[in-house]
């Protein structure tokens, strides 16, 4: 049977701006196997019905969610859907910020980008089943209905969806009409998958080898000999030795990943290439390698951190915001100024399966099999590497073992095909932990210094803001820089802070950029969870120093935001804030508004950390949170999140510091960067609340008020003011 | 030298450096992958499989030490998926990213066998397995759905 193709371009309501056109194609399958209808839906006379996920599954559930908006447009019965991941189709891209679409999961984007088109390609499906049940029975399509599988007509007769498959040979209606929220069967419902994932680590090739590196701790360190090659040669399994070169990640602004670090060709790592791991891994350990450590050699904590105080005590910065007249003000009024400072570190990613790719390099044109966040970096960053187009590099993404924006850099799967290349046979290549956690791309350090003056009846009349630090976007997204005349700032040191409703007359937000060469990325939930930290923590500051309750204080400063009260107004009643705190309890209140990336949605949170007194400490009992994440496709992922994602911001709170010296990172297992335990785990009180707004973003948003909550409970314990994450252990410690 | 031990309840022989650590004998010999590397120094317990039962981090222990004894992975802890531990994991749905679970599961059913009827506290000092998602509070809600069906 020769495949009818044919391609529409779906339009209408649903899409609004370009970069959401969805071209659709129809194609009959081979042998009647499966058919086509959409670039999302494949239906068999088997009565299988196959959904394709273009969302790379990091843990946040899109494996779940996003089928299911698919499969409630299209009424199919979801105990037979099969899910298949998908790659290769303009379809399967979203936009981020200013960028060219791409594949790639990140942002907390997925649902939101692409709840619309799913629903249209459902809908336009089920739209094609219907008319060609309708005629078959030679009756009008407004007489027929779906469910579960099955066009049914009035007279109660029948036709299952595999029955009407070769119906893909339909044209496909440019708008098919979408279901009314009533209508929905899947959507809103906790619906869960089951079953067993292979991860990268788990990838089998025909004819694989194994690989195990060992890098230069220096950023900008590089080999100078290996002393024993022969010798390793002649171990057990060993079929080579392949330096490997630091290469630029072609995704970002051209070599843009260690702006001030020469790249080519400098060979940062050595692997050695075994039939087995274990074998690569024990030639590795004994293989006598020198490296130098660069440029960079005297990279240290001392020195960034003396970096960081001189950026917050500038004369200036660069202004990311300014309303009112609040250096005036602040310069008046100097013996009234209310200042406070803090300071966090650079934080690595961590995920529990370390970076790792399998890849096979032939006749210039390569395919990748592994836990890749973003398809179209790997492919782009993969075809600069090997001098091949984006479309000779096939990616296989497997299921990821965390991510948490770590592994849209694919720095190791660069590695992975060095080594495939160099030996002609495809190679698995598996970082230790240590290589993971010392050459990871960090989230970037910060501090704050924040300056107020209050107005009569203690209220922030003038506020400055400043935030210094390792600018994200000044190392990995200069295109995303917001130009000023006095230079640019980077919207993601002070995201949470110049784009809030708080009521404040006089405002002032800058920001510093203290250069590293340190490599940074993206990291779950971005510059918030520093600079909400910050913002969260003067907030709570001034309302004690003006004697008022933080909770009516915050619904006060937010009184133009009713979306902001709701949360607030939610936790507060969740939690019996109103109420005097029962003995030996303690609590903490925060918010934030997160904001997607360009502004593409806004998810309200408002969370109260609760502490209890237990013998000499304090134990983290219950974390109240309250949601506004717009419509729910899935409660039971989107509560996941809110357990997990404060879970992640405790480790982030109470552990995780990556130091620096000699040009490197100093940690470098889970005994020197820990991570929470179950014993420290609080309960949970998810508070979600119903929304007429669309699918929101969620997988970040509820990371940071954490800390903040939890130093303002601190704080009303002992009166230790904290302005330094981690918090010290001994910040837990009661008073008698 | 030859390590003779059975896996999930197979015969297996490894005949190796006696060094070689177990969980990558059971990987990449015995091709069973559900068992996961994540910190290869006996911390985060990725690794866990039972050895005579008790659950043992396996990226740290010496394939000799596994010498004339049963070894337990996940995928022998029970025929179809149904051990007790297994269906209160699934009925909760604990895992997010899920590379963890398989030696949260071992670490549970292990837990399970000398503490049927667990309290908190038993819970907090055997479970100290890592779960970068933080899925901790559906698998202590999973531990005592799981001991309820005993």
């Amino acid at each position: 049977m020769s495949p009818v193709s044919r391609r529409f371009v779906l339009t209408g309501a649903a899409l609004t701006t370009a970069s959401l056109l969805v071209p659709i194609t129809v194609r009959a399958g081979r042998a009647a196997e499966s058919y086509e209808i959409t670039d999302w839906i494949g239906i068999a006379p088997s009565e299988d019905v196959t959904l394709a996920l273009s969302q790379p599954e990091v843990g946040q559930g899109s494996y779940t969610a996003l089928p299911q908006i698919l499969a409630d447009e299209l009424d199919a019965d979801w105990a037979r859907v099969k899910i298949r991941f998908v790659t290769g189709k303009a379809a399967y891209k979203i936009a981020f910020r200013q960028e060219p679409p791409a594949q790639k999961e990140g942002a907390s984007m997925s649902t939101t980008a692409l709840y619309e088109r799913l629903r249209t390609a459902g809908a336009a499906a089920r739209d094609v089943v219907t008319r060609a049940a309708a005629q078959s029975w030679n009756i009008d399509m407004a007489q027929c209905r779906t469910e579960n599988g099955f066009v049914i007509n009035a007279r109660g007769e029948r036709l299952s969806y595999g029955q009407l498959a070769a119906a893909a040979k339909l044209p496909l209606s440019a708008a098919p009409p979408l279901k009314q929220r009533s209508q929905f069967h899947l959507i809103g419902k906790p619906v869960a998958r089951n079953g067993s994932a292979i991860f990268g680590t788990d990838v089998v090739v025909p004819g694989m080898l194994n690989a195990a590196i060992k890098s230069a701790r220096s950023f900008t360190g590089q080999v100078t000999a290996i002393n024993n090659e022969a010798d390793i040669l002649k171990m057990s399994g060993v079929r080579a030795v392949v330096k490997l070169a630091a290469l630029a990640i072609a995704n970002e602004d051209a070599g843009s990943q260690h702006p001030r670090l020469p790249h080519l060709p400098r060979y940062n790592a050595v692997s050695v290439v075994a039939d087995q791991f274990w074998q690569a891994k024990r030639a590795l350990d004994a293989l006598d390698v020198v490296f130098d450590a660069g440029g960079a050699g005297d990279l240290s904590t001392a020195k960034i951190d003396a970096m960081l105080e001189a950026g917050l005590n500038a004369e200036r910065g660069v202004t990311a915001l300014i309303r009112g007249q609040p250096r005036e003000i602040l310069q008046h009024r100097p013996s009234e100024v209310i200042e406070r400072r803090f300071v966090l570190p650079h934080i690595a990613h961590a995920p529990l399966e370390p970076v790792n790719a399998t890849a096979s390099y032939k006749d210039g044109a390569v395919e990748i099999w592994g836990p890749v966040q973003s398809v179209t970096a790997c492919q782009e960053a993969v075809a600069h590497a090997a001098g091949c187009s984006p479309d000779d590099v096939k990616v296989n993404v497997t299921f990821l073992g965390g991510s948490f924006g770590r592994k849209i850099v694919p720095d190791y799967v660069l590695q992975a095909v060095q080594a495939s290349k160099a030996v002609g046979r495809p190679v698995k290549l598996i970082r230790s932990r240590e290589e993971d956690m010392q050459h990871d791309v960090y989230r970037p350090n910060a501090g704050g210094r924040f300056r107020a003056v209050l107005d009569d009846r203690g209220y922030p009349l003038a506020v400055h803001a400043r935030v210094a630090g390792q600018s994200l976007f000044g190392a990995v997204r200069k295109s995303w820089l917001d130009q000023t005349p006095e230079g640019a700032w980077d919207e993601s040191m002070v995201d949470g802070i110049y784009n809030q409703s708080y009521r404040l007359p006089h405002f002032l937000v800058e920001t510093v950029d203290t250069p590293l060469p340190i490599p940074v990325y993206f990291m779950r939930s971005v510059g918030s969870t520093a600079a909400v930290f910050f913002w969260e923590s003067f907030i709570s500051e001034l309302a004690q120093r003006a004697n008022l309750d933080q909770y009516a204080y915050r619904r006060n400063l937010l009184a133009d935001d009713p979306l902001a009260l709701r949360v607030l107004d939610a936790v507060a009643q969740a939690s019996g804030w109103t109420a005097p705190a029962p003995p030996n309890t303690f609590r903490g209140i925060a918010y934030n508004c997160y904001i997607g990336r360009g502004g593409r949605f806004k998810t309200y949170v408002a969370e109260v950390v609760e502490l209890a007194r237990v013998g000499g400490r304090l134990a983290i009992k219950r974390v109240f949170c309250a949601v506004d994440p717009g419509l729910v496709v899935n409660p039971n992922t989107l509560k996941a999140q809110i357990e997990g994602g404060i879970g992640f911001a405790l480790t982030n709170t109470l552990k995780s510091r990556i130091t620096f010296s000699n040009g490197g990172a100093e940690q470098s297992n889970f005994f020197d960067y820990p991570l929470l335990r179950i014993d420290e785990m609080p309960q949970i009180v998810p508070i979600v609340l119903a929304s007429d707004r669309p699918p929101q973003g969620f997988g970040e948003v509820v990371l940071a008020p954490v800390a903040p909550a939890l130093a303002q409970a601190l704080l009303s314990a002992t009166g230790r003011r904290l302005d330094v994450m981690p918090f010290p252990d001994d910040a837990f410690r009661a008073n008698a | 030298m030859s390590v003779k031990f059975s896996v999930n309840g197979m015969p297996a022989e490894f005949d190796g450096p006696d060094d070689v650590p177990l969980l990558w004998v059971v990987r990449e010999y015995l091709n069973l992958t559900g068992s996961k590397f994540g910190c290869g120094i006996g911390v985060c317990g990725a690794c866990t499989m039972h050895i005579d039962g008790v659950a043992m981090r396996t990226c740290v222990m010496p394939v000799m030490m596994a010498d004339g004894r049963q070894v337990t992975t996940i995928e022998g802890l029970s025929h179809n998926g149904d051990h007790p531990v297994q269906k209160a994991w699934t009925e909760l749905d604990v895992p997010q990213c899920g590379y963890c679970q398989s030696g949260m599961i071992m670490a549970a059913a292990s837990l399970l066998s000398r503490h049927p009827d667990p309290s908190d506290a038993d819970i907090d000092r055997e479970m100290t397995n890592l779960c970068r998602c933080a899925t901790y509070v559906r698998i202590r809600a999973a531990i005592y759905r799981a001991a309820k069906m005993r």
